[in-house]
């Protein structure tokens, strides 16, 4: 009986290793890379783990390129892009789930649209615009449009949580003599937390993972994002595989840390969007 | 959240109308339109004016991104449907859609499967699974060139070790790139698939299973008798979002081939880049992103009419 039953779990038990070799392998070989000097990364017998483990390639990173510069604009724009897009989303599905305002379901319709639209093909006009303007080469110009193409997703996304809100509780207020706008900042915004942490970590990560239009809106060197910045270290440094990894580490790490922290709605999050 | 907020019942309701009647509902509009304004003007700034402004601008003749043009009619049209590089591109996006499409639809299905368990494992894996899509596409394909790299690469070294000899970097390799790409592509996007499949499954009630169970139907049965038909309706949305997404990606490939070698991977999105920014043929580039916004409409509404699920309340 108890062979039978383990015999049952083998395929389950084979595909949960080949799910973890297939996720968690490569992510583990590039971090054991960034850790391994210039002559063990290279061995034709790969090491499992650093022989002499060395944070040189994370020193030459920091000081011999343009690595520290990349990480700092990545970051104000995904911080901003962040904030930004938490603002205008919670303000949006406020009015649209919470105010029910007449000719909202029309809004809310264009919203499913938008987030279809393949941003790609608007880059031209897009470039155009922000050159009549004067915000191409800014970081601005690239806030924006991480704003506008995530800020559509995530009120959709937060339709969800407000729903979650009972009604009653307005009602509650309303009777106390809380306006609407008391009521949004003092009763709705403390219970939303979980949707706007949710919000906010995908649009981090959306900014930080852009790279279409960085590519074209930002000009100067000394205004790029890590996506454009460490594909240019690839090209620069193409035998220099220890120097990518650490960047590549580097990269990654700040887009997996607030994950972990509220990845646990994210997670619930995106299956109740999907749900609906 | 303080005790305030507790009204009892009966004397809620009565206060409740009172204040509704009171409250002058223009001024609650006018709060309800002023807060959807920011995404609204959002919206149209940066994706219904540009939209528009692309259909204009197909019908100019400008080189340079911003450089001043003229009208010109249907000519960057005529141009654009009768070359031969941008029909390769389209079959290139259907090869690069439906890759991407069966690939990720099979490993996510698996993944929602293996991570529905009870143990501390399967638990702990609903997190990690979703790394490489939480990972930036550029480290996705720096990730995959080093591992891959022929001189260097584990994988070539773990191919050798099995008596697989001479495995070259697939990117470099006209026939090989477009398919290493999708799979490179797949590993970054799977793992919304699974996540979004695993949340449907999890609203599927036991007790259908438990009577299947009943009935004597096996895994397999159940599966493709109970689960899958249910999960339908978000198999569906996620085959329409997902394939418009696929369709539209150009970072997973611009970084690792440029569409290169010999072209081998310039899907349409990317096709449209390099004319915009590589060739200097904006117009051109319009005229290309109009047709190709057509096709694509066209077969979402293709799509929608043949798959979309029977019983849809």
């Amino acid at each position: 009986m108890t062979t039978a039953l383990r015999w049952h779990r083998v395929p389950r038990l084979l595909a949960m290793a080949a799910l973890t070799v297939m996720v968690l392998g490569p992510l583990y070989w590039i971090t054991m890379s960034a850790f391994k000097d210039r002559e063990e990364i290279l061995r034709s017998t790969p090491t499992i783990f650093p022989e002499h483990p060395t944070l040189e390639n994370f020193r030459e990173l920091f000081t011999a390129t343009d690595y520290p510069s990349y990480l700092t604009n990545s970051f104000i724009v995904a911080l901003l892009t962040a904030f930004f897009t938490m603002l205008v989303s919670f303000a949006a599905a406020y009015g649209l789930y919470r105010l029910r305002i007449p000719g909202g379901n029309k809004v809310a319709g264009l919203i499913l649209v938008a987030y279809m639209i393949p941003g790609t093909l608007l880059l031209v006009p897009l470039y155009q615009v922000f050159a009549k303007v004067q915000l191409v080469d800014t970081r601005n110009a690239l806030v924006i449009v991480n704003v506008a193409f995530t800020a559509p997703f995530c009120t959709w996304l937060l339709r969800g949580f407000f729903f979650a809100i009972p009604r009653d509780i307005d009602e509650a207020a309303a009777v106390d003599g809380a306006g609407p706008v008391r009521m949004m900042f003092r009763i709705v915004l403390p219970l939303l937390r979980p949707g706007l942490s949710t919000v906010g970590v995908y649009a981090f990560v959306f900014s930080w993972t852009e790279f279409v239009f960085a590519s074209q809106l930002l000009v100067s060197d000394d205004l790029k994002t890590l996506p454009i910045g460490l594909s240019a270290i690839m090209g620069q440094y193409t035998v220099n595989w220890g120097l990518l990894m650490a960047g590549t580490v580097c990269t990654v790490i700040p887009a997996i840390v607030p994950f972990l922290f509220a990845g646990r709605y994210f997670v619930g999050g995106l299956t109740a969007g999907a749900v609906k | 959240m303080s005790g305030r907020s507790a009204v009892p019942g009966v004397q809620g309701v009565a206060l409740r109308a009172r204040a509704a009647g009171h409250r002058r509902p223009w001024t609650r509009h006018l709060l309800g339109y002023a807060l959807v304004a920011p995404l609204v003007l959002l919206m149209v700034g940066v994706i219904g004016y540009p939209l528009l402004n692309t259909v204009l601008l197909s019908f100019q003749d400008q080189g340079v991104v911003g450089s001043n043009s003229t009208y010109v009619g249907f000519e960057n049209y005529g141009r654009a449907l009768g070359d031969g590089e941008f029909w390769a591109a389209i079959g290139r996006s259907g090869i690069w859609l439906v890759g991407n499409l069966v690939v990720q639809t099979v490993i996510a299905f698996v993944t929602a499967l293996v991570i529905g368990g009870n143990g501390r494992w399967a638990r702990a894996s609903r997190t990690w699974t979703l790394f490489p899509w939480v990972i930036p596409t550029v480290a996705v394909a720096v990730i995959w060139q080093w591992l891959s790299n022929s001189n260097y690469g584990v994988v070539p070294k773990a191919a050798s070790a099995v008596g697989i000899d001479g495995l070259g970097s697939p990117f470099g390799d006209s026939a090989l790139a477009m398919p290493a790409l999708i799979l490179m592509n797949s590993w970054h996007w799977f793992p919304l698939g699974a996540v979004v499949i695993y949340g449907a499954m999890r609203t599927i009630p036991g007790e259908i299973y438990e009577a299947a169970r009943v009935d004597g139907a096996n895994a397999w049965r159940t599966f493709w008798r109970i689960t899958f038909p249910l999960l339908q309706p978000v198999l569906f949305a996620l085959g329409l979002v997902g394939s418009l997404w696929s369709f539209n990606i150009v970072d997973s490939i611009y970084l690792v081939t440029k569409g290169g070698p010999a072209d081998a991977t310039t899907t349409a999105p990317v096709f449209i880049y390099n004319k915009a920014f590589n060739e200097f043929q904006a117009s051109d580039a319009a005229a290309v992103s109009v047709v190709t916004i057509i096709l694509l409409a066209a077969l979402a509404f293709f799509y929608i009419r043949v798959a979309r699920p029977k019983e849809d309340q």
